[in-house]
């Protein structure tokens, strides 16, 4: 699982009143070569390289993109879904899935689209889980999210537009 | 006895459709929804200009039993976590005193917005007449009455926690006389609640929600957790996992009225208004409570807007529905100009009016303006110079008497509130996109800095006549003014404000009284 840094270093150096004697910034992971990165294209860049794209005439109108985020609030049963199935027979389907720590919550990145069995996340966790369950984590989605029978799905299909949203 | 109309058709709905056998929420979700009408005519008491699709679908299937046991999961957790592992490990006092305070602004200010959110999501279901987007609207109205009760709960917590309650325990009292309270319900109460109810789901749902609680409600997290606060994480990711439901909403809402060609009309200049009024408040002062609120800088905010705002807000969803008739918001351009110079804007009338606020706030030091410097180029020579030369002036120190506000006049640096987004600014001062232009009308003046507001309120000057706190209290000494707004100490004597974070050497009422400043109007003749 990529990480971004050492969270733990991070919390510990904030503490209390006056406490904190340097500025800590949190460094990432060299996630260049991945587009789907948390600071991946532009947002590798610094000071004024940064701003001359930020600014440049190109960037000043929305660029349409086939991408999905998911944000989910870690939790006991959040992380093994994210390690052992979105990590997993997740990103063999979808090679293009990245998952970043975040400290409190993983973001996800991926292009077209990210579905998450409940059915199987029910065997791993050795309980019952339902996609309601799955939800009680699900902090963001940038993208259709939608639920049916089991399955979670985020896609960037405009779902009631493209394509019907189907009942059980 | 014959049979009503309505016991008929509901006797006919009910052979028509047997009720599930199974206990599958979703199977449950579709029979509920066979259980429709077609409306002859909407007799809702919050009117569109759209036309609303009777076939609108719900993403999330929602009944209200899995509803109901889905967030009491997400409040056991959440309560639990606070009330035990975190009172234990007392978690309410271990973040830098800055994040402290930004939490009293975030906080508070977030509790109004999800108050009049249920106003908001509760007139869509009123409006809608398709079932389904009705069950999703519902769902909304219950949530944002959680989410109130959630923001609420993060004060208290603080309060009773942190080492300075003041401001966290009831920050209300002090709205009169704080400059960025009247913003906020301008985008957190008037933009969600007022006018053309699909314009307000497009203010609320598509922009206020799918785009701004990504930064204000997530990123946020971030920044709380690399100075100390694990309070912050734990509610607000709670609160954001509700978020999701309403982001589709939203995008129901166009889903919706998509398909009907008459849309075409209105909806890219409604689009692009809420997205300017949104903007104009969230872009500095999520940028300004982040990067001057905080000790451990995450990224610069102008990445944090460039990641959420524009490439996955704009992308990902105005984007993809570009081949519906939806154009990219021509106030992009100016918004891009605010997301990397409008919170340091901000951040200096901040300070400079620190009395009236319910925070203390604090001058970067010079960690701080290096890394500021090596963010946004040009910092330092515009704004650092000045924080040096108020520091020099002893503006932290009660005996010095100085407080910035003075030198700004002093040096012929007008505040002015822009009339629309009720949000201040000093043109001599501004590097993000406000520049002033002054209009009259029945009698009064009315200060705009920007095309987009001002285009607004040309086009309805009757909805923007909010009284701003120059024009309420001009003439007025500051000191008398501040008392009679509640922004003093529980001893009557300390003010709430301060313009330092330590917990010595605090201004008081007859500090700011020495002071002799007298609140003025900059439009008055």
């Amino acid at each position: 699982m990529s990480s971004h840094g050492n969270p733990s270093a991070m919390r510990a150096a904030a503490r209390g009143p006056g406490a904190g004697a340097g500025a800590l910034s949190i460094k990432d992971a060299d996630t260049s070569a991945n587009k789907n990165a948390y600071n991946a294209g532009i947002m590798k860049k610094t000071g004024a390289e940064f701003a001359k794209e930020f600014f440049d005439e190109k960037n000043q109108v929305v660029h349409e993109s086939n991408t999905v985020v998911l944000v989910l609030m870690k939790s006991d049963e959040i992380d093994a879904i994210v390690e052992e199935m979105i990590l997993g027979p997740g990103k063999q389907a979808n090679p293009s899935i990245t998952v970043e720590d975040r400290t409190g919550f993983w973001w996800i990145k991926a292009d077209g689209r990210i579905d998450v069995d409940t059915e199987a996340a029910s065997e791993l966790l050795g309980k019952t889980y339902s996609v309601y369950d799955f939800l009680v984590n699900v902090s963001s989605t940038i993208g259709r999210a939608y639920t049916y029978g089991s399955t979670f799905t985020i896609t960037s299909e405009l779902m009631g537009l493209d394509r019907k949203l189907a009942d059980v | 006895m014959p049979l009503s109309s309505a016991t008929h058709a509901a006797t006919s709905a009910l052979r028509a459709n047997r009720a599930p056998t199974s206990v599958s929420p979703q199977e449950v979700h579709r029979w509920l929804q066979s259980f429709n009408w077609d409306f002859a005519k909407n007799r809702t008491k919050y009117p569109t200009k759209y036309k609303m699709a009777f076939d609108t679908k719900e993403q999330f299937k929602l009944i209200a039993k899995e509803y109901a046991r889905m967030e009491a999961v997400k409040d056991e957790r959440q309560f639990g976590t606070l009330l035990d592992g975190m009172t234990r490990l007392g978690a309410g006092n271990r973040m830098h005193p800055r994040w402290g305070e930004t939490m009293k602004v975030a906080s508070n200010f977030l509790e109004v917005g999800e108050y009049n959110a249920i106003s908001g999501s509760a007139m869509l279901w009123d409006c809608a007449t398709a079932a389904e987007q009705k069950n999703g609207y519902l769902a909304q109205v219950l949530d944002e009455v959680r989410h109130t009760n959630q923001c609420g709960f993060v004060n208290y917590y603080y309060s009773k926690h942190y080492h300075d309650p003041a401001g966290h325990n009831d920050a209300r009292r002090t709205r009169t006389i704080g400059p960025m309270w009247k913003g906020m319900k301008r985008v957190f109460a008037d933009g969600f609640i007022s006018g053309d109810a699909v314009e307000c789901s497009i203010n609320l749902q598509l922009v206020g929600e799918a785009c701004f609680t990504n930064p204000l409600i997530v990123a946020i997290t971030e920044w709380a957790s690399a100075n100390g606060d694990e309070i912050t994480p734990t509610v607000f990711l709670s609160i954001e996992t509700d978020e999701l439901r309403h982001m589709a909403n939203g995008y129901q809402t166009i889903v919706s009225i998509a398909n009907d060609p008459a849309s075409q009309k209105y909806l890219n200049s409604d689009l692009n208004n809420a997205f300017w009024t949104q903007q104009k408040y969230f872009t500095p002062v999520l940028g300004w409570a982040f990067e001057y609120g905080s000790k451990f800088k995450v990224e610069p905010w102008v990445k944090t807007w460039n990641r959420w705002v524009y490439e996955d807000w704009g992308g990902i969803w105005i984007g993809r529905l570009g081949k519906y008739g939806v154009k990219s918001p021509p106030s992009l351009r100016d918004a891009k100009k605010d997301a990397y110079w409008a919170h340091h804007d901000l951040a200096l009338i901040a300070y400079a009016f620190w009395p009236t606020g319910f925070f203390r706030v604090s001058l970067p030091d010079e960690e701080d303006m290096e890394w500021f410097e090596a963010n946004y180029p040009g910092w330092d020579e515009h704004y650092g110079k000045i924080y040096r030369e108020w520091k020099a002036l002893g503006c932290e120190d009660p005996k010095s008497g100085f407080i910035p506000l003075q030198w700004l006049a002093k040096n012929g640096h007008t505040v002015y509130i822009d009339r629309v987004s009720q949000v201040p600014f000093c043109p001599s001062l501004s590097k993000g996109a406000s520049s002033l232009r002054i209009h009259e009308y029945n009698g009064k003046k009315h200060s705009f800095s920007d095309d987009w507001g001002e285009r607004m309120w040309l086009t309805e000057p009757e909805r923007y006549e909010c009284q701003n706190v120059f024009e309420q209290y001009a003439g007025r000494e500051l000191s008398e003014v501040i008392v009679e707004g509640h922004g003093v100490r529980s001893d009557g004597k300390r003010l709430i404000g301060q313009p330092h974070v330590r917990g010595d050497n605090l201004w008081t009422v007859e500090d700011l009284r020495r002071a002799g400043i007298v609140c003025a109007d900059p439009l008055a003749d």
